[in-house]
């Protein structure tokens, strides 16, 4: 096993060490902390609006480019959180809230080294954790069969929508939407088209870039146009003392270890990912603090704990996606659509089949946090100067992007007609409370849930005991309802309410 | 008099509602077949049932359970950004990247009431020159540059 993943390890540094792959990962990780650092757009337009750009790269290019995006975003975040309290994502929400009444008192030097040097640690454990886990998992998964994989795919879906914040029933009715959506198209079995109406442009179903655009990113600026006052920076702190002071770092290293811990294993389940991570770690730190009150006055454990927290998170969801084939979040159904356009089908094979691609990406990550390191610590003062440019200049040059990249999928103005659909629809249905993530999930998902269903049913001969009889699919099962579970109980959802506060 | 407690819900639950009758009513002509051998309308059917189902739940936790207002919609951002995309659509094949970039610009930048024209342009000019020699001369995109290509 040791000796396995070493030799695993090389392999996927020889494939990533490619002048050709270290430049994606450059590219990637660049792009990332610039979304990062700008508000207004986040990973997830950024990477549906890339894919088209990614079509023509071999595959370990483009997913290592489309990662770097990912886990960039998380160290560019952060620096927006500290210099200017304006979160350029969602998973440093809370690194806002000690880190810039750090750089408030001058210090925010040592919040945004602090913030850097735990995402790098904390993102090197999550290499090693996927390293670790991923074989083992994707063994277990080798035993799945088509009941398993349904039940997995439920288990997965309600786990996500308990785990994301806001309102429960809303999130299960847009996981539903979502596979409904999904299943637009012709029929595999069949050969019929489905809620078509006698558009040809719809026969191969719906595409998921115009969706994402037009959920995600379109939505995002019009929200941003409707406030009063457009998100914008005003900075003033000092960047002295980059490095942090010896009590600093006394301060800090438990908190590092602790959200690494925490955000490793928040990131495999379902639903949880980057933000969960922040906001789960920020509570436990506030827990295990001696001085809670502290906090918010720019405890520098709030921002250790948080951002190795968030970064471990966006390394270890990829695990979910990598061995079980099953996006965990929003980002990881998009990288499932990147895949899937490649022609791979995620899941356990890739392992088996494609080991450079798997270990590839492993190695990938690491090099990329290396990156990552530089690119902020050293030219922090590059990023910073990006923030003075206003939103009235950003977000025509966003919408532009936004658009090219829905037209260069596929040259039809369908495309573009679907996602202002999409934005108008997804726009509607956030001023009703319900958040676009989970419609993406249930997209994604949609034809394979049908599939395994129709294969499960084959098998069993339309019995549904099936689902209960096979040992994997009912501890899946059992799980679900354990899960559902814990929603009603008063103390679980006390809980979720603080973690999402 | 029924009086809405949470509105967001109730619209929510509307909209579910809606789609699933939607999913069920235009899904009707699928066979549905049997649980052995599904037709093309059996999960349609069945998400189209639940959705229908959590709709009615939404809304009428609308009615009973005290939730927030819905914030009041703006026209005029939503109203220039869809346009502004629409007409990206309709330009782009016919006059090339370069003018729609430009447009896209103006119209994008009337969904705020303060317009500085001159800014504007020069952005528009700025963005079309860049994303014509990035997207279409460097990374190769299948996008008409100028005209009549």
């Amino acid at each position: 096993m040791g000796f396995d993943l070493f030799q695993n390890l090389a392999t996927g540094f020889g494939a990533a060490v490619s002048l050709k792959n270290l430049g994606f990962a450059l590219i990637g990780c660049l792009l990332g902390t610039l979304i990062g650092v700008l508000p207004g757009i986040g990973p997830i337009p950024t990477i549906a609006m890339l894919l088209p750009i990614t079509f023509g790269l071999d595959p370990l290019s483009s997913l290592i480019m489309l990662a770097g995006i990912y886990y960039g975003a998380q160290y560019g975040g952060s620096t927006t959180s500290i210099l200017v309290n304006i979160p350029g994502e969602a998973a440093s929400i809370v690194t806002c809230i000690d880190g810039h009444q750090m750089a408030k008192q001058g210090r925010a030097g040592a919040a945004l080294a602090v913030a850097a040097l735990g995402s790098f640690f904390a993102g090197c454990v999550g290499t090693v954790f996927i390293a670790a886990f991923g074989p083992p998992l994707a063994a277990i998964a080798q035993e799945f069969n088509s009941p398993d994989y349904f039940s997995l795919m439920v288990l997965g879906l309600v786990t996500a929508v308990i785990l994301a914040h806001g309102s429960v029933i809303k999130a299960i009715g847009m996981v539903l939407v979502g596979l409904l959506l999904g299943l637009v198209g012709t029929d595999v079995n069949s050969g019929l088209t489905r809620y078509t109406f006698g558009i040809s442009e719809l026969w191969d179903g719906i595409d998921f870039v115009p969706l994402v655009i037009g959920m995600f990113g379109i939505v995002e600026i019009i929200r941003n146009l409707e406030r009063s006052t457009l998100p914008r920076a005003q900075f003033s702190a000092r960047l002295k003392d980059l490095w942090p002071s010896r009590k600093d770092f006394d301060a800090s290293w438990r908190a590092v270890l602790r959200g690494t811990a925490l955000g490793s294993l928040l990131g495999i389940l379902p639903g949880g990912g980057a933000v969960l991570a922040a906001f789960a770690s920020y509570t436990l730190e506030k827990k295990v603090a001696k001085d809670p009150s502290r906090f918010g006055n720019g405890a520098i454990e709030g921002v250790a704990g948080p951002e190795s927290a968030n970064n471990a998170a966006s390394q270890t969801s990829f695990i979910p996606l990598l061995t079980l084939g099953l996006p965990s979040n929003a980002i990881m159904a998009l990288m499932m659509g990147a895949m899937i356009i490649q022609g791979i089908q995620p899941g356990s094979a890739v392992m088996t089949k494609r080991p450079d691609l798997f270990w590839g990406m492993v190695a990938s990550m690491w090099i990329g946090n290396l990156m990552l390191l530089v690119i902020n610590l050293p030219l922090i003062g590059i990023w910073v100067r990006l923030l003075s440019v206003p939103y009235r200049l950003l977000y025509p040059a966003i919408l532009l992007f936004c658009v090219i990249g829905i037209y260069s999928t596929n040259t039809n103005i369908a495309q573009l007609v679907l996602c202002a659909a999409f934005a108008v629809f997804g726009y509607v249905l956030l001023r009703f409370g319900c958040e676009p993530a989970p419609l993406v999930l249930g997209f994604i998902l949609g034809p394979l849930m049908e599939e395994n269903l129709r294969r499960s049913l084959v098998i069993s001969r339309g019995d549904p005991m099936v689902f209960i009889e096979r040992p994997i699919s009912a501890i899946l099962l059992a799980a679900t309802v354990a899960v559902i579970a814990l929603i009603v109980l008063p103390q679980f959802r006390k809980t979720r309410e603080e973690a999402f506060q | 008099m029924v009086r809405v407690k949470s509105p967001q819900d109730l619209g929510a639950g509307a909209v579910f509602a809606l789609i699933g009758v939607a999913g069920l009513y235009f899904g009707r002509e699928l066979a549905f077949g049997t649980a052995a051998r599904m037709g093309p309308g059996y999960f349609p059917t069945l998400l189209s049932i639940l959705i229908l189902a959590i709709g009615i739940i939404v809304a009428i936790r609308g009615l009973t359970t005290e939730g927030p207002p819905i914030e009041p919609v703006q026209l005029r951002p939503i109203a220039m950004i869809i346009a502004a995309i629409l007409i990206f659509g309709v330009l782009i094949g016919v006059v090339g990247l370069a003018l729609t970039a430009l447009l896209l610009t103006v119209f994008a930048a009337y969904a705020r009431r303060e317009v500085k024209l001159t800014e504007t342009i020069l952005l528009g000019a700025g963005l079309a020159a860049f994303t014509v020699a990035v997207f279409v001369y460097l990374l190769g995109q299948p996008l008409p540059a100028w005209w009549g290509r």
